[in-house]
């Protein structure tokens, strides 16, 4: 059985439904990340596991125990929030004591988890500042201890890392899943950034207007996105219309070539137009032992990122991205040159709307 | 040519404060040197000698500060969690809030008194002027009507400063109850605010003549006109000790609000 149990979830606020039947189980100890754009109803699905929403219809189960009438504060839930949320009247000592204070623990007990929380996160000797005398890092770490303190059932991070710079961010998430895994706490995030969901989570939950998409590993999410919109909120895609030509054979037609793809063609018709997903990364200008097919086009641009180089390249009526290792010895192909993109035809995703 | 401009503009500017300044510190130097006049001849302290010792002017004033007291405790009891339910639940209510809380300062105090007057008279279903007691208590809620938009302001100004939703969830997410929330995350956070309604408060209730007088009770406001009626040096020696209250008032407020900004992390 599972300890976290979200079953038949559907909320609505007025004539606007924001959660249709949503339905999930989460095992003990699992990170599970919620992601998707603004509005898909990702925060309302974390708010209402932590109490601060009732849901319309549905039950939510923790540790076999039905907490949807439950009200916030007698769910055992520890929550970080975006804007941290700490105290501000409080010390950092005592804004982690809160939960312990609250439920009674002895003065002994309160002193000796608060410094074994502050130890976690590396902040014990900033125990009697004040939130305003600290970083938004510090002060996020803060928040994540102070949830962390009455040992919460279930863990929820509401983009606790979305008001970070970018370093602070990278360096917290993994702090944050090394707590999560030290610890065994089933935890719940809730992003829009896909980097931050596909790098720390177990599994992914990708919502699209109040549904969950799909529900996968980050490595399924990212290599076979169920829908269009997983496919393309989730990294860059290049979408090339093309031609069912066998459907049993799984084979299509992009252009003049006959292509064998691994997706299944099951429900689609020969003849029958299809768009088919390219990942940048997947293609390459000179061809390697993996690819078997190749499309020529005549390059748009090309952008320095960095660690790569992102070329886009006319083909026919698209145009396609695609991701070369940054080489200083070699110079990037120039606007209006004619090449040819090779790829492997194992790579190409059907796409499913 | 414009540093010549920018010259007359200054002096103009100096021109202006110095008129304003005299016009409010003139009558106000005036005033303080007729109180010291009462021994003929020379300067003394004699008018507020007089005013101290009168046992009038103890008891009207330890009244109003009693006053003063209740008003702001009770007062604040209703405001700040009234203030706090409206931010957090019914933000839609707010421009409502406003509205009433506004409204003394449009009612004149006169017109408001005479409708408590006719709703707990002695003969009413609450009768509150049927005792001093509870004429006394009828007096404070009066105080705490004629207060009303200070201290909702100065209350809800504070709570505009943090986020009191999500410190809310936060608290309710560690297990707290509401009277925890409120006393141990809110409160303190507002205090500035709580601070800043709790002098002008202070003042008005000081200063208020026209609800005491017609309720009939001995506050110090009544007691000022009937000194001014009938004396001639302790009006002006009370009017400045009036004036140094509510100078005080401010000034304590002053402090205590940068006192609350600057707040020193714990040793």
């Amino acid at each position: 059985m599972s300890f976290l149990e979200l079953s038949a979830i559907k909320k609505s606020f007025g004539p606007v439904q924001v959660v249709h039947d949503f339905n999930m189980a989460i095992d003990k100890g699992e990170f599970i990340s919620f992601l998707g754009p603004s509005g898909c109803g990702k925060t309302t699905i974390l708010r209402m596991i932590a109490g601060f929403e009732t849901p319309t219809d549905g039950t939510i189960v923790i540790n076999g125990r039905d907490q949807t009438a439950l009200k916030p504060n007698q769910r055992n839930i520890g929550m970080v929030f975006q804007a941290y949320a700490l105290f501000p009247n409080m010390t950092v000592f005592e804004n982690v004591a809160f939960g312990l204070k609250v439920a009674g623990k002895p003065r002994a007990e309160i002193e000796a988890r608060v410094k074994e929380m502050l130890a976690l996160i590396h902040l014990e000797h900033l125990a009697e500042r004040y939130p305003y005398q600290m970083s938004g890092g510090q002060q996020q770490r803060v928040a994540l201890a102070r949830a962390l303190a009455p040992k919460p059932q279930v863990l929820l991070l509401d983009e606790p890392l979305s008001a970070l710079d970018a370093k602070i961010r990278v360096s917290l998430r993994e702090e944050i899943r090394l707590i999560q895994r030290q610890l065994g706490i089933t935890t719940v995030f809730v992003t829009h950034d896909q980097e931050e969901a596909l790098s720390i989570s177990d599994r992914i939950v990708v919502m699209n207007a109040g549904r969950a998409d799909q529900i996968g590993t980050p490595s399924e999410i990212y290599n076979r996105p169920a829908t269009r919109f997983v496919a393309s909120f989730v990294g860059t895609l290049n979408l090339i219309e093309a031609q069912v030509e066998d459907p049993d054979a799984r084979r299509i037609r992009m252009g003049e070539q006959s292509l064998a793809i691994q997706d299944p063609l099951s429900g689609l018709k020969g003849g029958e137009r299809v768009s088919v997903a390219l990942r940048p990364e997947a293609a390459t200008l000179s061809p390697t032992d993996r690819s078997d097919a190749a499309i020529p086009g005549e390059v748009v641009s090309s952008h320095f990122l960095g660690s790569v180089v992102r070329t886009k390249l006319k083909v026919g009526e698209s145009t396609i991205s695609f991701d070369m290792f940054n080489d200083p010895g070699r110079t990037p192909p120039a606007p209006g040159e004619q090449v040819t993109l090779h790829f492997a035809s194992r790579d190409l995703l059907v796409i499913r709307d | 040519m414009s540093t010549h401009t920018s010259g007359w503009q200054k002096a103009g500017a100096w021109a202006a404060i110095l008129f304003g300044a005299t016009y409010f510190i003139l009558p106000l130097v005036a005033t303080f040197e007729f109180s010291l006049r009462m021994r003929r001849g020379e300067y003394s302290f004699d008018a507020y000698r007089s005013v101290f010792t009168d046992a009038q002017f103890q008891e009207s004033f330890s009244y109003s500060i009693l006053m003063a007291v209740l008003t702001i405790v009770i007062g604040m009891l209703l405001i700040v969690p009234t203030a706090y339910w409206v931010r957090l639940r019914l933000p839609q209510f707010r421009p409502v809030m406003e509205f009433v809380t506004l409204l003394p300062l449009v009612i004149p105090a006169i017109v408001i008194v005479f409708g408590y007057l006719r709703l707990y008279n002695s003969s009413s279903l609450i009768p509150f002027t049927g005792s001093a007691r509870g004429t006394d208590i009828l007096l404070m809620f009066s105080f705490m009507t004629l207060s009303l938009p200070y201290m909702y302001r100065s209350v809800d100004t504070a709570m505009r400063t943090i986020d009191v939703a999500t410190l809310t969830e936060a608290a309710q997410s560690l297990g707290a109850p509401w009277r925890t929330i409120l006393f141990r995350c809110i409160f303190p956070n507002v205090m500035s605010g709580v601070l800043s309604g709790a002098f002008i408060t202070f003042a008005i209730v000081i200063g208020e003549f026209t609800m005491p007088s017609l309720l009939n009770r001995p506050a110090f406001g009544p007691y000022l006109q009937l000194i001014g009626a009938n004396r001639a040096y302790e009006p002006p020696a009370l009017a400045i000790i009036a004036f140094a209250i509510t100078w005080l008032s401010v000034g304590l407020l002053q402090l205590l609000s940068r006192f609350n900004k600057a707040r020193p992390p714990k040793p």
